[in-house]
């Protein structure tokens, strides 16, 4: 294990935070998860949490093999529960910072009641959910979040099914911190991952990823490049002001800090129901 | 010397850089000009002070005034609040009575320099004000932005050549000072004072500023960019090759990525951010460094 060698670091190296002999990692080429997990460690790096410090939670999927990269302690959990099992790691072990990387299946299908109760419980750690809209791992299913009318190999006539909202999900379930970023920002969306550490209390941060060898070759859209690129064309940042670039972004959907609330922690909270400390 | 006689119509053209105060200088001005009982005509291009681009002001004051905008050749006063900016306007100077005010202070725009690679010179206007105060009739030239960071706050440049227009027009110091209070804000009325009565002083004894036409650019750190590649990692996804802004990269024959034209690499960063697979880093080394290495692959 590495002791805190990013406090010396000059410049941001990520491999320095990697298990190398598993290198190259088994993602497909041009996963946008890559880019994802290079923003994190960015994060991690220039807050300066050592790896001792630091717990990486994952679910089941390609996001969640992710965490098997990160040379620190990482747990690899059942399908769905990577949240429950934060949950306690994180009452149970005050002293970690805890941060759990799931997919959208992962997190809004089959572990959507553990997202919403997250949510509500309002427990210290940060929630990177990597949308990639597909079931990549299991061969390309149908996900929650997957865009109407696109193709999987469970849809092959186009799917049905409305889009998951996972912010606004989020948001009306509780979360204090939202946030939604594109993959190909690298540098915003590590800005991004530094709030959410910062916040007190859950933070979700929803990240649109691209999965070009199942998702984005069944529905023509491109290669990797023009895939991220499509992805940075359909969202607008907050900055410029969600309600006045709308109109000329219609179907666009915003990216940043989308809710920052002060909210009471689970454990601040816990404790001033217990003044005394009795367990 | 009084524009104001000569013609029925004065015109003062106001140029420079967004976020200068061409507006404030040309509110100053229409409003004086008001209060004396002129009509007045001001006409303005702005909001380019978010891209850092040219900003121009028309004003014209006189008895009767028809059009808001100056014909080309017919302005009494140009004042200009940047250099290259004076040279881009001073045709529309009146070449025999036209009085020309500028400060010599230079804002370089980004594209200036077209050549990305190291080290390279801007372009800029390559005339001195010696060159050009011997051709217009009557010419002023200082480094305002000098003066005013001496006395206190470099925004106050603008008041500085205001002080040197209110030579040439017929209104009362009183005046313009309580008409330039009305605008600048209320901390600094007394800096802008200061600067527009040093402005009226120094024309008394004005003197031509010496400049060279060369553009003093921050030299470039003796740092080179060096892509370590990892061939085993790259998985050749293209997104590196797709996203170079400098098209320096390219795909070998087994799909992996070559630095094909490092010469290129401005060191943006870009293809090792977007590397998926981090098989993309990239080194700054010192460019004394650099060369044994080039030698011994040659050798």
């Amino acid at each position: 294990m590495n002791m805190e060698p990013h406090i010396s670091a000059e410049e941001f190296d990520i491999r320095q935070f990697m298990r190398l002999d598993l290198f190259p990692h088994f993602l497909c080429p041009g996963c946008g998860h890559g880019m994802a997990l290079r923003a994190l460690m960015w994060a991690l790096w220039e807050q300066n949490i050592s790896m001792d410090k630091l717990a990486v939670v994952c679910g089941i999927g390609c996001s969640g093999r992710l965490g098997a990269y990160i040379d620190s302690n990482t747990f690899h959990t059942t399908h769905g529960r990577p949240l429950a099992y934060a949950t306690g790691l994180a009452l149970a072990r005050p002293d970690l910072h805890v941060v759990v990387i799931t997919g959208d299946g992962d997190c809004l299908a089959i572990g959507g009641n553990h997202l919403i109760h997250a949510c509500r419980r309002n427990v210290n750690m940060t929630c990177l959910m990597l949308n990639n809209e597909v079931y990549g791992m299991t061969g390309g299913q149908v996900s929650p979040t997957t865009s109407p009318t696109r193709y999987t190999t469970t849809t092959p006539y186009g799917n049905a099914e409305p889009v998951f909202d996972a912010c606004k999900l989020a948001e009306a379930a509780g979360a204090g911190f939202v946030g939604r970023e594109v993959t190909m920002q690298v540098p915003t969306l590590k800005d991004l991952i530094k709030q959410a550490f910062d916040y007190d209390g859950f933070s979700f941060v929803e990240i649109i990823s691209d999965c070009t060898e199942i998702f984005g070759r069944k529905n023509q859209l491109g290669e990797s490049a023009e895939m991220i690129m499509s992805q940075k064309a359909s969202t607008r940042p907050d900055s410029y002001g969600t309600r006045v670039d709308e109109p000329f972004r219609p179907n666009s959907l915003p990216t940043g800090v989308l809710v920052k609330t002060d909210r009471l922690e689970y454990r601040a909270h816990q404790q001033s129901l217990n003044p005394k400390g009795q367990k | 010397m009084s524009a104001s006689k000569t013609h029925p119509v004065t015109n003062v053209l106001v140029v420079g850089v967004g976020g200068q105060g061409v507006i404030m200088v040309s509110k100053v001005l229409a409003l004086l000009c008001q209060r004396q009982g002129h009509e007045v005509k001001q006409s303005e291009v702005h909001g380019m002070a978010k891209r850092g681009g040219a900003v121009f002001s028309h004003i014209r004051f006189g008895k009767k005034v028809h059009s808001p905008t100056i014909p080309t050749g017919e302005a009494d006063i140009l004042i200009a609040l940047e250099w290259a900016e004076s040279m881009r306007w001073i045709n529309q100077l009146n070449p025999e009575t036209g009085t020309f005010i500028s400060d010599t202070h230079k804002i370089v725009p980004p594209f200036a320099c077209r050549n990305r690679s190291r080290n390279q010179k801007a372009v800029y206007s390559k005339e001195t004000p010696k060159d050009v105060l011997g051709k217009v009739a009557q010419g002023y030239a200082l480094d305002a932005v000098g003066v005013a960071a001496e006395l206190g706050n470099e925004r106050a440049a603008n008041t500085i050549l205001l002080g040197v227009m209110s030579t040439v027009l017929d209104f009362s110091v009183d005046d313009w000072l309580d008409v330039i209070a009305k605008f600048v804000p209320p901390k600094s009325i007394e800096i802008n004072k200061k600067a527009f009565l040093y402005g009226r002083e120094w024309v008394k004894e004005a003197t031509i500023p010496e400049m060279n036409g060369e553009v003093e650019i921050e030299k470039a750190a003796e740092l080179t960019n060096e892509l370590e590649i990892i061939p085993a990692w790259c998985k050749g996804c293209d997104i590196c090759v797709r996203m170079c802004p400098e098209h320096c990269l390219e795909l070998d024959a087994e799909q992996k990525v070559v630095n094909a034209r490092p010469d290129n690499c401005t060191g943006c960063r870009i293809c090792e951010w977007l590397c998926p697979d981090f098989a993309i880093k990239l080194h700054k080394v010192p460019v004394n460094e650099k060369q044994p290495d080039a030698a011994m692959v040659e050798a």
